[in-house]
């Protein structure tokens, strides 16, 4: 009875049905309580998106995966002390960390949120070294600051690691599969590679983290974890968590019947849905048939292709994860169970070919746990005619190009040779993934774009990259080509919400209204629980000018996720504009918390010390800003500017020659320059300046307007009221004008000093 | 503003007021920074209903004429349009009909800067503080009193039912002595 329970959880699980697996699993437990049958309630709740009831039920459980997911139940919940100390506990500070590098990244993102940079660092690059092909611990250590260069982490160890993974598989999985040489087996691997959770996570915008737990557990993510899981159907897919499987790796000894063991039960494909995370299971069912059969044959044959299949196969995998490309991938899959594998219920094929579902964070290195690459020879093998599908699920794939979310199942029947060409293939995009996505974060953003071009066209062309790729031409302020390349992802991948808050940012830039406003309905109606939509409903009010009704907006996104760091500086630019200072101080400082790599509230505490002529403390936050992004012009022309105000004149000037060589297009600096020469009165300096200034900006009013004031200085009358008569027509403000006027009338008052015009 | 100036550079006639608030926008409103108090009401219709955005409360003064609504800020701002809303037609004989509006420091040294009359207004009456001269576009100044020195039909109280009082927007760049007009300046002058 025991197993005819866990077969009908199992099964629940995998179609999604939580509600029955819920049920039938606390029978489950009624009638054989262990602990194992515990841990697959728990995963149930998780699944289920009841996080408290998984919390109570594994109080004070010590199994290690019980434990696992005992913390990633506090984690949802937000109890981050807890969730410590259920993965490391302090009485015995020696244990080893539940399932592995699983286990490190969800402690290094506990000790990030704790503001133990070090500690989450140090964890971050264990999970690493467990597991190489760890996206979501990169892109971690990318965005604390930490990370080295994506050539030295995805290369030839990792690589090397992968191969040996798969050959171990490989022979394990041929000893198991029992009746299996016909059948195909594709081990399927949730191979969540974190992308779309580094993504999440990444964008410290406070995407989930629990999506990011979520998807390196399969457990259930949390609500915001949910809403991307709503909105980004690919990202979701991602995230497919396999279920602890890891714990289940680890503890070999007794892997909980109902993941991981995928070995075991062979004929529960339906397991293999299961462990995952709902999300995982959707993606698993999908990319399940198609992997799974391919045959022995069909995969010797592919060997040849497994070049061709390198870049795609996540991509494929994870587009094919998609589920509009999933269901054209299996029909076309030649080997035409796929649909019915997805079911796994009847086919026999299924049945016999399950091999443990791998967990998703890469960690299932164990044994069951093929590489993606293996897993995309598979694929690819499989689904030869589905190149083309591929591509076009390439196109549906947001961003989790390393989604390749796997469910392994059945034994692998990879050869060594395709074991290693495609752990190479894979090692190396990750490379250069994850090179350009540290550049980016270090503010590179001219070498990360350069990065992101050696990408594969199929590659380049998906969601996440095309928004990495807009981010970085934010980053240095060329808001058209960001433009173009957001509007890009946004045709590719329509309901994806990563960095849909910077596209607001770059699009009120532009003071592109009609678009914003646009942007902002597509994505409130696509998520209201998002973050990001709030965020770009804000920035439309902003441009409105409407400040109060736009720090409502962004007030909403805050709630919704409290570790969105850009939330919180938006909200801070909205105090500011509505002159209250003091909140605005309080919002860049929350920011800061979350992030302190965030050089936008270092900016905007600077401008409020500025405003408040408090130099010194403005001149120390620019600077701050400007160490952490040293390539954006406007940090260094507003850096120069308190130079000048602490009265540092020179250094002022030098920081001002910096931002104009910087960036040619900025006007800013150049002006700032003028400036500053003027009030050092060196008026040539100042007036050669603004003549060029007055090519690059024809119709800027206060050119002119300073180049008047600046005659007047020098007592060219004529030449003065020329400017200033030029000013006034370029309609200028209101105070502008009058200011303006006052000082022609004082030009013919030739002994007044008037300082200030 | 639909105002009808006469010759007079003191005075100037009211005829209509408008239905609909529209306002440059340039400006913004600065009452929020103020400290309002009036010099007398009837319980239940107080200094709040002045602020409230609700046209249908109002203010009712309850003492000798002239009636006094005092707007005192923190520090000296600039101030250039203040904005009522009265109606003859609900309110009658406690429509205000001369309005005189004073500056200055504080209570003791106000000193009148505009003064208007009003017939038979319905709707948001603009009177702006600027003074011919484009060197007085604004008044700057610690405090603002609005007073309603006479009411229509001789009414001793009167009803008002929103004042707001606009300034000109600061520069969103602080330490710069112009503001920005063009695209590309706008663009570059800040990081969001």
């Amino acid at each position: 009875m025991e197993t005819i329970l866990n077969d009908c959880v199992q099964n629940s699980l995998r179609h999604f049905l939580y509600h029955n697996a819920i049920f039938m699993c606390e029978r489950l437990c009624a009638e054989f309580p262990s602990e194992t049958n515990s841990q697959l309630l728990a995963a149930c709740y998780l699944q289920g998106n009841q996080a408290y009831s998984a919390y109570h039920i594994l109080k004070g459980t010590q199994q290690a995966q019980s434990r696992y997911l005992f913390a990633i139940s506090c984690f949802q919940m937000n109890l981050l002390s807890e969730a410590e100390t259920a993965l490391c506990p302090a009485s015995e500070p020696s244990s080893e960390v539940p399932n592995g590098a699983a286990g490190h990244y969800l402690l290094g993102l506990i000790y990030r949120y704790t503001d133990r940079i070090r500690s989450a660092v140090n964890h971050f690059n264990q999970a690493l070294s467990i597991d190489p092909l760890f996206w979501a611990a990169y892109e971690e250590l990318c965005i604390l600051g930490a990370a080295e260069e994506g050539t030295a982490v995805f290369g030839e160890a990792a690589s090397l690691y992968v191969q040996k993974q798969y050959s171990a598989n490989g022979l394990a999985s041929q000893s198991m599969l029992a009746s299996t040489e016909n059948k195909n087996l594709v081990p399927a691997k949730n191979l969540n590679l974190h992308d779309p959770s580094p993504r999440q996570v990444k964008s410290m915008h406070g995407t989930t983290l629990k999506d990011n737990s979520a998807n390196y557990h399969g457990t259930t993510l949390s609500g915001g974890a949910s809403s991307n899981f709503v909105n980004g159907g690919f990202a979701n897919m991602s995230f497919c968590s396999t279920p602890s499987p890891m714990a289940a790796q680890i503890s070999a000894v007794a892997p909980p019947p109902i993941y991981r063991n995928m070995q075991g039960n062979g004929p529960n494909p339906s397991l293999l849905g299961a462990d995952g995370s709902p999300r995982s299971t959707i993606n698993s069912t999908m990319p399940a048939p198609r992997r799974k059969f391919v045959d022995e044959g069909k995969l010797r044959k592919i060997s040849g292709k497994l070049f061709d299949s390198g870049p795609r196969r996540s991509t494929r995998l994870a587009g094919e994860l998609g589920p509009s490309t999933g269901s054209n991938a299996t029909s076309v899959t030649g080997n035409g169970t796929s649909h019915s594998s997805r079911y796994l219920g009847g086919s026999k094929l299924s049945s016999v070919s399950f091999r443990s579902v791998t967990f998703r964070k890469g960690q299932a290195r164990t044994s069951e746990n093929f590489d993606e690459g293996v897993q995309h020879e598979s694929y690819d093998d499989s689904h030869q005619s589905m190149t083309s599908t591929t591509t076009s699920s390439l196109a549906c794939d947001t961003k989790s190009l390393e989604e390749g979310i796997l469910m392994a199942t059945g034994g692998a029947i990879m050869s060594e040779s395709q074991a290693i060409t495609g752990a190479s293939e894979l090692v190396t995009l990750l490379a250069i993934l994850g090179e350009g996505y540290r550049l980016s974060c270090m503010y590179s953003c001219q070498d990360a774009l350069d990065v992101y071009l050696k990408l594969p066209h199929k590659h380049y062309n998906t969601g996440w990259v095309l928004s990495q790729v807009g981010k970085a031409h934010f980053e240095l302020v060329e808001y058209l080509e960001a433009d173009r390349a957001f509007s890009q992802a946004r045709l590719i991948s329509p309901y994806s919400l990563e960095e849909m808050d910077i596209y607001s940012t770059v699009l009120y830039h532009l003071k592109e209204d009609m678009k914003l406003s646009y942007l902002a309905q597509e994505l409130v109606s696509t998520d209201r629980l998002a973050p990001q939509s709030w965020v770009a409903m804000g920035n439309c009010y902003s441009l409105q000018k409407d400040h109060e009704t736009a720090l409502k907006n962004f007030q909403r996104a805050v709630q919704l996720n409290p570790r969105f760091a850009y939330a919180h500086t938006l909200c801070g630019h909205e105090y500011v504009a509505l002159e209250d200072f003091e909140n605005g101080i309080k919002s860049y400082q929350s920011a800061l918390r979350i992030d302190e790599r965030h050089y936008n509230a270092w900016y905007g505490l600077g401008m409020i010390y500025l405003r408040q002529e408090k130099f010194e403390f403005a001149e120390h936050h620019f600077r701050k800003a400007f160490i952490i992004n040293s390539r954006s012009s406007v940090i260094m022309s507003y850096l120069g500017t308190a130079l000048h105000t602490l009265k540092r004149s020179v250094e002022g000037l030098v920081m001002m020659e910096k931002a104009i060589l910087a960036d040619r297009k900025n006007p800013l600096p150049m002006y700032q320059k003028a400036n500053i020469l003027a009030s050092m009165e060196n008026f040539d300096g100042a007036l050669e300046v603004l003549e060029e200034l007055k090519d690059y900006a024809p119709r800027e009013s206060s050119v002119y307007a300073l180049m008047g004031k600046i005659y007047k200085r020098c007592k060219m009358h004529d030449k003065a009221m020329l400017h200033f008569g030029l000013a006034l027509d370029l309609k200028p403000s209101a105070t502008d004008v009058a200011t303006i006027k006052a000082a022609i009338e004082k030009l013919h008052v030739p002994d007044e000093l008037d300082d200030t015009l | 503003m639909a105002t009808e100036s006469s010759e007079g550079d003191e005075e100037s006639k009211i005829v209509v007021g408008n239905q609909q608030l529209v306002v440059e926008e340039s400006l913004r409103e600065m009452a929020k920074q103020a400290a309002w108090s009036v010099s007398s009401c009837k319980p239940g219709n107080g200094v709040l209903s002045l602020r409230d955005d609700n046209l249908e409360s109002f203010w009712q003064s309850d003492g000798a004429q002239p009636h006094l609504v005092n707007i005192q800020f923190q520090k000296k701002v600039k101030l250039q349009l203040v904005v009522l809303y009265v109606d003859y037609k609900l309110d009658e004989s406690y429509t205000p009909s001369k309005i005189a509006i004073r500056a200055g420091d504080g209570f003791h040294n106000l000193k009148e800067i505009k003064s208007v009359e009003l017939v038979k207004p319905t709707g948001w009456v603009y009177i702006s503080l600027s003074g011919n001269d484009p060197r007085e576009a604004f008044v700057n100044t610690f405090m603002l009193q609005i007073a309603v020195l006479s009411n229509h039909l001789n009414g001793r109280d009167t009803h008002v039912r929103q004042i707001k009082v606009y300034g000109p927007r600061p520069n969103p760049i602080p330490h710069q002595p112009f503001q920005f007009t063009s695209r590309e300046f706008i663009t570059y002058s800040t990081v969001r």
